[in-house]
């Protein structure tokens, strides 16, 4: 429990941080380069640049001064509003997975920041501390999970009924110690080798191209790079050297890049939770209740199936983002050999056993596929008939890019057809689809919010049908396997009522 | 398919109602689109808006025969049914689709009844899930009022969120 109190006083630092951050760029053209310029427009400018500022300083101080937050032993309470009084309570039960960023400057200064994501849709879905001590953070997260303990029963008494044992009491209160089991952590060579894979070294030429145009909007480069470009391409050798120096770069580049991303990746879990961290200069953390991770999804490019490589998510039904950056953490290290991370995720969730032997589409789905008709080969066709552009002088343009779309989209589902497989296993469901790029989405009965077969009228001619599965997810996930034969579609129904058996209920009161 | 002979059905009022609500949207479609034709009469606008105009009533054409056909099938194809688990819904003319939805999943029910349901004595029941919502259309209003009570019932048992 933690009585009603106000937040870090350092929140007021990092909003006024934010503010410089914010407003340098007009103070710098409103005062520094047009500092001669007489106009009205700057001048009421730099009026209304003041009058905002103050005003930003004193709400930012009220703001501070009216907020606070309290925990009992079930849920939040957060008190804010300078005018109108606000007071949200939260229940602990809600929260869905909690999600820590440290950035640089709360490094410097011993700071964190932690949110805690509900489900619940809009604006105030998260409960967010954005500046507390490491010690404040801990803190709050162990009143939080504390509350939760009871019901990790579920997953052993689901594992107990499968067995069909009647002894659901499976010791739960275990006085093991909440030691973390750590699974993972990239070595130098993974890493080197994730750095590969990931391009992220081909980001070097956009950052150098728009620090380019950033630079020339101040100061005029291009005449000097002209005349760089015509003595580099008078000789040979210079190409050659300048080619192998960005190349050599953009490694580098890249290295760095994924170093300072999965540098200190790390995957660890004890019996209640998954815990996921990464980063180096600015950390970042993903903690989720095993119960509460609705499906996992194992992604694969083209590039990590010739490599053998997997991406694993987790997907919880809050919100996995801060703030405005998408920090993808939710996902298992994204450079996984395949086998390790399937052996990772039946050691994080012993329910999920992905059985790797799954069925594939009969051959008359793949003819219906052919038949589909290709709307955007159609519009993007049409537009090339009428528009009949000619792409480096080449007047044949419309027809070869029409026939190059053709021949990628025949390949695309052809490709789909032989990578899409499908699995009831137990409670799982295991959907695999894809043609470049291949997703398996693992899921258990329960978690499954809605189901939902259709035909069309192609598909009756064929004797096929297309399942479609929802669950929880921010936004709410769909996961479809067309064309599948109308026998696995009876099935799939009969898989889906059965959950009946696993779910726990409320007590009504 | 074995497990899914749903045997409820809509309202047999269903079809003359759909044709009913079907006529007054497409008098009043025809009238904005005559308006336009006028306009374009009268203020000689572009000769491509004439063209779309052409189009769109073209396309409004073939609706207007589509909504003759289609009350009929479309009360034919749709079936529903409940217990005291899930509620099954299943229609489609072109394409069929079926539902289930567990009842421990629904969040709200509602019944809402607009002016010409209201002449056919029809209501259509409508379900909130945490993922999406779906309606059961044009129900006789005592049996959507029964339908309402007793989702509601069977939904006041929430399974443990996880």
């Amino acid at each position: 429990m933690i009585a009603k109190r106000r937040h870090h006083p350092a929140s007021i630092l990092f909003k006024y941080g934010l503010l410089v951050r914010n407003l340098f760029f007009l103070f710098l053209i409103l005062f520094i380069f047009n500092r001669t310029d007489p106009s009205t427009i700057i001048t009421y400018g730099r009026y209304a640049f003041l009058a905002y500022l103050a005003y930003s300083i004193v709400s930012t101080l009220l703001t501070w001064l009216t907020s606070s937050y309290a925990l009992d032993a079930e849920r939040f309470h957060l008190y804010n509003g300078i005018f109108n009084k606000t007071e949200r309570t939260i229940p602990f039960a809600k929260v869905q997975n909690i999600n820590r960023h440290t950035s640089f400057f709360h490094k410097v200064l011993g700071l964190t920041s932690i949110r805690f994501e509900t489900a619940t849709a809009g604006e105030e879905a998260s409960v967010k501390f954005d500046v507390l001590t490491k010690k404040g953070a801990a803190r709050i997260e162990e009143i939080v999970e504390a509350k939760r303990k009871p019901e990790v029963r579920e997953e052993t008494e689901i594992g107990a009924k499968e067995d069909d044992a009647p002894s659901a009491e499976i010791p739960l209160a275990k006085p093991k110690a909440p030691a973390r089991t750590i699974h993972f952590r990239p070595t130098t060579r993974e890493l080197v080798k994730a750095s590969f894979t990931s391009f992220s070294f081909l980001l070097l030429v956009p950052l150098l191209g728009s620090l380019y145009y950033n630079i020339s909007d101040f100061i005029n480069l291009e005449d000097r790079v002209d005349g760089l470009v015509g003595d580099v391409m008078s000789s040979g050798w210079i190409i050659a050297a300048t080619v192998l120096v960005i190349l050599l770069a953009s490694l580098a580049f890249g290295i760095f890049q994924t170093f300072r991303k999965y540098g200190k990746y790390e995957i660890a879990s004890d019996d209640k939770r998954i815990y996921i961290q990464k980063g180096i200069l600015s950390e970042t953390s993903f903690s989720i209740a095993k119960d509460r991770v609705q499906a996992i999804e194992v992604n694969q490019s083209f590039i990590k199936r010739l490599l053998g490589l997997a991406e694993v998510k987790l997907i919880s039904a809050g919100s996995l983002s801060l703030g405005e950056d998408n920090l993808d953490i939710s996902s298992l290290y994204p450079f996984l050999p395949k086998a390790k991370a399937y052996a990772i995720v039946s050691e994080l969730l012993p329910s999920y056993t992905i059985q790797e032997e799954m069925e594939r589409l009969p051959r008359r789905s793949l003819w219906l596929r052919m038949l589909k008709p290709s709307w955007l080969w159609i519009i993007v066709t049409a537009l090339l008939v009428f528009f009949k552009p000619d792409f480096f002088r080449i007047e044949q343009t419309w027809w070869i890019a029409s026939a190059l779309l053709l021949v990628l989209i025949i390949m695309s589902r052809v490709l789909d057809f032989l990578h899409t497989r499908f699995c009831l296993n137990g409670q799982l469901i295991q959907f695999k689809t894809g043609g470049f790029t291949t997703s398996l989405f693992v899921t258990k009965r329960e978690k499954v919010i809605e189901v939902k077969v259709t035909q069309n009228g192609l598909q009756r001619l064929f004797g096929l049908r297309s399942l479609e599965t929802v669950t929880r997810a921010k936004p709410v996930h769909h996961s479809y396997l067309t064309d599948a034969p109308e026998t696995l579609a009876s099935d799939f129904h009969q898989w889906y009522r059965e959950r009946t058996n696993e779910i726990e209920l409320e007590p009504v009161e | 398919m074995n497990d899914w002979n749903l045997t409820e059905q809509l309202a047999p009022k269903a079809v003359p109602y759909w044709r009913m609500y079907e006529l007054v949207t497409n008098i009043i479609s025809a009238l904005v689109l005559g308006v336009l034709f006028f306009l374009d009469w009268r203020f000689d606008w572009y000769t491509w808006i004439g063209w779309v105009l052409i189009g769109i009533a073209v396309l409004f054409l073939l609706s207007v025969i589509w909504s003759i056909i289609s009350p009929p099938l479309l009360y034919k194809s749709w079936r529903y049914d409940l217990d005291a688990e899930f509620l099954y819904l299943q229609f489609g003319i072109w394409e069929r689709t079926e539902q289930v939805i567990p009842m421990s999943k629904i969040q709200a029910v509602a019944m809402k009844q607009g002016p010409i349901m209201r002449k056919y004595g029809l209501a259509s029941l409508s379900v909130d899930t945490m993922g999406s919502n779906h309606a059961i259309p044009a129900l006789p209003k005592n049996i959507a009022e029964q339908l309402r009570e007793r989702i509601a019932q069977f939904a006041k048992i929430k399974e443990v969120e996880q």
